[in-house]
């Protein structure tokens, strides 16, 4: 997927909930190409656009899943703290 | 090897990510036209989401970068552009700054070399000396005792000086040596480079035949020589054997006799118990863990002890830290150097500090635009301070240039009497200090107008479109306060030099008593000669006498046996007929001269009343004696002292009675600015044996009509045709023995002339700079005042009226400050107070001057402003 269809993405799926600043992703991919998480190429998109898609490397899949744990733990957590409090 | 590919590719990297952004924007663009917005909307709003794309941008290839480092290099790169485009600018700032960067570091270097270098002996920090007062020698008697009783220290010695005649070469030559006792050497902690130091047993007489070499008499008298070990020396006439040879860099004594290039042992023989001639500088090495005040206590404990066994010999004697006896004289005059550089050094940064403000003001739109286009506030102040530390950086480079002929200068310029100066040079120490000090300057005179330009409003600076702003209070406080402070400083560097002048002034007029024009003085010895014995000693300097009067183009000459300001200083006691005996250590003393008839001629000494000494005063008629006028004040006041009689003391029992004949004016004794002490000039012929044997040398005065050394050669050949053993030293005019003798404040005051006269300089361009800066920001102001029907005068007022309130209020505030610190240079100063009011009012007058002027040029300039240009303006 290319910058302004990730974009794109998480706005629709989110339903505009998430609103991210368009400009601070590119940064962020790049810290993520420095890393070797993800992998970037130039390709033609669905659009007939010249673009720059992104696909997780092996590492980044690994680190994908342990980060997307940890958050679920940490969401799981803070659930069960609200949850007591509401009891 | 990952990095390096990332390296290369790094240009490949960024061309992708800014391709990228601006397909992402150019997609959003076509998104919203798609859904139906105008194209040049969707641009705004497509902008407007995305945020700052050239910070993005550069936030994404930052991910890539060593952040620091490379911005690092692109803040120079740029501060040099900018550097290159005001050529002007940047050439005054690293001249400023070189003057101030390279005066400091020329001074720190010398007061690195000379008060913070250990002198060059093992742990020399637990060195001290023993002396009388701090400063006089101590007799054998007493020095042995304290060698005996001490148990503080590891070792102590005692050196006296010695000046033989070596002869036995083509021409014969008077030497500065010292006579050392065993214990100098090791207690010093230096090996000698060839050979053995001296043994305990070579303090005995007949054993003491032996030379240690220093490593100049060894190049220069042995031509270096590997086998000079057991090679002959002879020394007064006798026969010396060279048993070592000292290291390049030892120096032996350190703060006097200084010029000594052999040592040989010091054997007291019968004087061991003398307590009156007092001829030994004591040295001691402190036992590991005992304090100077441990060893103070214990030594004045002994003195005491002996004060009761010998009354009168004991007292006053000052154990002090051998590197404070050599540096302790000279460090007031040296940090007095170093506050006034510093002063120069602040001036200069005030200058450029203020150079830099007006810059900032012309860049306040190049620092909003750079923050429009998303350089953070740290990252403005961050390339305005590499500007400026490039700026210092480029000063330092040029100041150690500057330092080095500097440093140079003051070695050459340097008068006798400043210790280690030869050692001066640019080391470590003073490359970190300098570091050091450019650093504290870049950020003294960077962070300010950093600061300030910084904080720029954006709205403000952009919406001006092109015309100069007005500056806020706040630039103009700030521009006020370095100015009255650089005034301050100009006059605290200016009361300082004012102060030396005056003092200069004061040494000038100072009467030596005698008249130095046309005087040559030469030392002329003859011992250890066939004619050493008194007869012949005595009849060989009247031949002198005699031989030298008759050469053509001299007119009078004499001798004596210590030249007045050069030569030797020594003390005699004496009893006065008919007063009670004093208590002992109490005797009255004088100076001890001794003349041949003509003397006082040859000098110009006037004598005030009775008699000169008469060739008719020899062996076989009664004793007489001259004395100066303050001997005769002191000793008969408010009575004739001619026809009264006294004795020597201290030498010989019964010695005989002295009939004062004549009173002699006051001379300059030894040091230049000192009040005459009493002084009493016995004839030679008159002396006993002893007393002659004691004059190794006597000092031959001459007085030419034309160039005193013309007759030099002429005089060298009678006395070596009379003596071809005779030694000939220490040539000198008396103009050049009295220049010597005021070398020191002419130094310090050509020094911190030339500080202060720098400091005024910038002081002056400063105060240019910062005037001829607002006058053309007021260009239109003035042009609207003038067109409104303002005249020359008034618009000369309001330019200046505000500057010059402050340069008041800077000077006021300088001499406060000055009267503060002059006083820590009353050391140097002589017949002026530190707060003279005289200095204080040429100063404020010299500055009037100098600001008045300074102003006024710009200002005129305003005056002449046509209103319809001004209006125009910009």
């Amino acid at each position: 997927m290319h910058g302004y269809a990730l974009v794109q993405h998480i706005k629709r799926t989110s339903d505009d909930l998430l609103q991210i600043d368009e400009g601070s992703l590119y940064p962020a991919l790049q810290r993520l190409l420095k890393e070797e998480l993800v992998e970037a190429e130039w390709g033609i998109s669905s659009t007939n656009r010249r673009v720059r898609t992104y696909r997780l490397t092996p590492a980044g899949i690994k680190h994908l899943n342990q980060e997307v744990s940890n958050f679920e733990r940490m969401l799981e957590g803070v659930t069960r703290v609200l949850a007591r409090g509401e009891a | 090897m990952n990095w390096i590919k990332r390296l290369l590719g790094r240009r490949r990297l960024y061309t992708d990510l800014s391709q990228e952004i601006r397909e992402h924007l150019s997609e959003k663009i076509e998104d919203l036209v798609a859904s139906g917005m105008s194209r040049e909307e969707a641009t705004h709003a497509a902008r407007r989401e995305f945020g700052n794309a050239t910070l993005i941008e550069e936030r994404g290839r930052e991910v890539w970068q060593w952040l620091s480092m490379e911005s690092l290099i692109a803040d120079i790169r740029y501060a040099l552009r900018m550097l290159r485009k005001n050529p002007a600018f940047t050439v005054v700032a690293i001249l400023t700054l070189a003057l101030g960067i390279g005066a400091n570091t020329a001074i720190f270097s010398v007061v690195n070399a000379v008060l913070l270098r250990p002198l060059p002996y093992q742990d020399s920090d637990r060195l001290v000396v023993v002396l009388h007062y701090g400063v006089a020698p101590v007799s054998p008697g007493n020095f042995l005792d304290w060698q005996r009783q001490n148990h503080v220290f590891t070792a102590m010695g005692a050196a006296e000086y010695w000046t033989p005649n070596l002869t036995g070469i083509d021409e014969p030559e008077r030497v500065w040596a010292l006579h050392i006792s065993s214990d100098i050497l090791p207690l010093l902690g230096v090996q000698p480079l060839l050979g053995r130091m001296f043994l305990k047993e070579e303090e005995q007489k007949g054993r003491d035949h032996e030379v240690i070499l220093s490593y100049g008499a060894w190049q220069k008298r042995f031509g270096g020589s590997a086998g000079v070990i057991g090679r002959p020396m002879t020394l007064d006439g006798e026969r010396y054997v060279v048993v070592g040879v000292m290291p390049r860099d030892f120096k032996f004594a350190p703060f006097w006799a200084t010029k000594a290039e052999l040592w040989a042992p010091l054997a007291l023989g019968d004087r061991a118990a003398d307590r009156g001639g007092n001829s030994l500088r004591i040295f001691a090495r402190l036992k590991p863990g005992i304090t100077l005040e441990q060893a103070r206590s214990e030594m004045s404990g002994i003195n005491s002890r002996l004060e009761k066994e010998y009354p009168g010999t004991s007292r006053d004697y000052v154990v002090l830290p051998l590197k404070e006896r050599v540096v302790g004289d000279i460090r007031p005059a040296l940090l007095v150097l170093l506050g006034a550089v510093c002063f120069v050094l602040l001036i200069a940064c005030a200058n450029v500090a203020h150079m830099m403000l007006a810059r900032s003001a012309v860049r306040q739109r190049e620092v909003a635009v750079r923050t429009a286009l998303g350089a953070g506030r740290g990252r403005i102040i961050r390339q305005l301070l590499t500007e400026s530390l490039l700026l210092t950086l480029a000063g330092a480079g040029a100041g150690l240039l500057l330092a080095l002929w500097g440093i140079h200068v003051l070695v050459a310029l340097s008068p006798a009497g400043i210790p280690r100066v030869q050692t001066v040079s640019i080391d470590a120490n003073v490359l970190v200090f300098m570091f050091v000090v450019s650093v504290l300057t870049g950020l003294g005179f960077g962070l300010v107008p950093a600061l300030r330009s910084s904080a720029v409003s954006l709205n403000d600076s952009l919406k001006e479109g092109g015309r100069g702003s007005i500056e806020g209070a706040r630039g103009q406080r700030l521009r006020g306060l370095l100015m009255a402070s650089e005034f301050a400083m100009a006059v605290i560097l200016l009361v300082g030099a004012g102060l030396m002048i005056r003092s200069f002034i004061a040494l000038q007029s100072i009467d030596p008593g005698f008249d130095p024009d046309h005087v040559l003085t030469l030392v002329v010895s003859v011992t250890g000669s066939q004619s050493a014995d008194a007869t012949s000693k005595a009849a060989f300097y009247g031949q002198v006498l005699e031989q030298v009067r008759a050469l053509p183009g001299v007119q009078s000459a004499g001798v004596i046996n210590h030249l007045p300001l050069a030569g030797d200083l020594w003390d005699r006691t004496f009893a006065i007929e008919g007063r009670a005996a004093p208590r002992p250590g109490e005797a009255p003393d004088a100076i001890y001269r001794v003349v041949w008839p003509g003397y006082f001629h040859a000098m110009n000494i006037p004598i005030l009343r009775g008699r000169d000494i008469a060739r008719s005063d020899g062996m076989n008629s009664p004793g007489v004696v001259v004395v100066n006028d303050a001997l005769a004040r002191q000793f008969w006041p408010g009575q004739d002292a001619i026809g009264k009689r006294f004795a020597l003391t201290g030498s010989l029992p019964n010695a005989p009675w002295l009939t004062v004949v004549g009173i002699t004016k006051d001379v300059i004794e030894k040091d230049w600015a000192h009040p005459p002490d009493p002084e009493m000039y016995l004839p030679y012929l008159q002396l006993s044996e002893a007393d002659q044997a004691f004059l190794h040398y006597l000092t031959l005065v001459v007085r030419t009509a034309g160039e005193p050394t013309s007759v030099l050669p002429e005089i060298r050949s009678q006395i070596l045709r009379l003596n071809q053993d005779a030694t000939i030293s220490q040539v000198d005019t008396m103009p050049a023995v009295i220049r010597e003798a005021t070398a020191q404040p002419r130094f310090y005051l050509l020094l911190l002339g030339a500080f202060a006269a720098i400091a005024l300089t910038l002081a002056a361009v400063g105060i240019y700079g910062v005037m001829s800066y607002s006058v053309s920001r007021r260009t239109h102001e003035i042009g609207i005042r003038m067109a409104l029907g303002a005249k020359a005068p008034d618009v000369l007022k309001l330019v200046t009226r505000q500057d010059m309130l402050l340069a008041l209020w800077g000077a006021m505030a300088g001499i406060v400050f000055a009267l503060a610190l002059a006083r820590g240079m009353s050391s140097l100063l002589y017949g002026v107070h530190s707060d003279d009011p005289l200095t204080i009012l040429g100063v404020v007058l010299v500055l009037a001057i100098v600001g008045l002027a300074a102003t006024y040029i710009p200002a005129r300039r305003a005056t002449k402003v046509d209103p319809m240009v001004a209006l125009r303006y910009e």
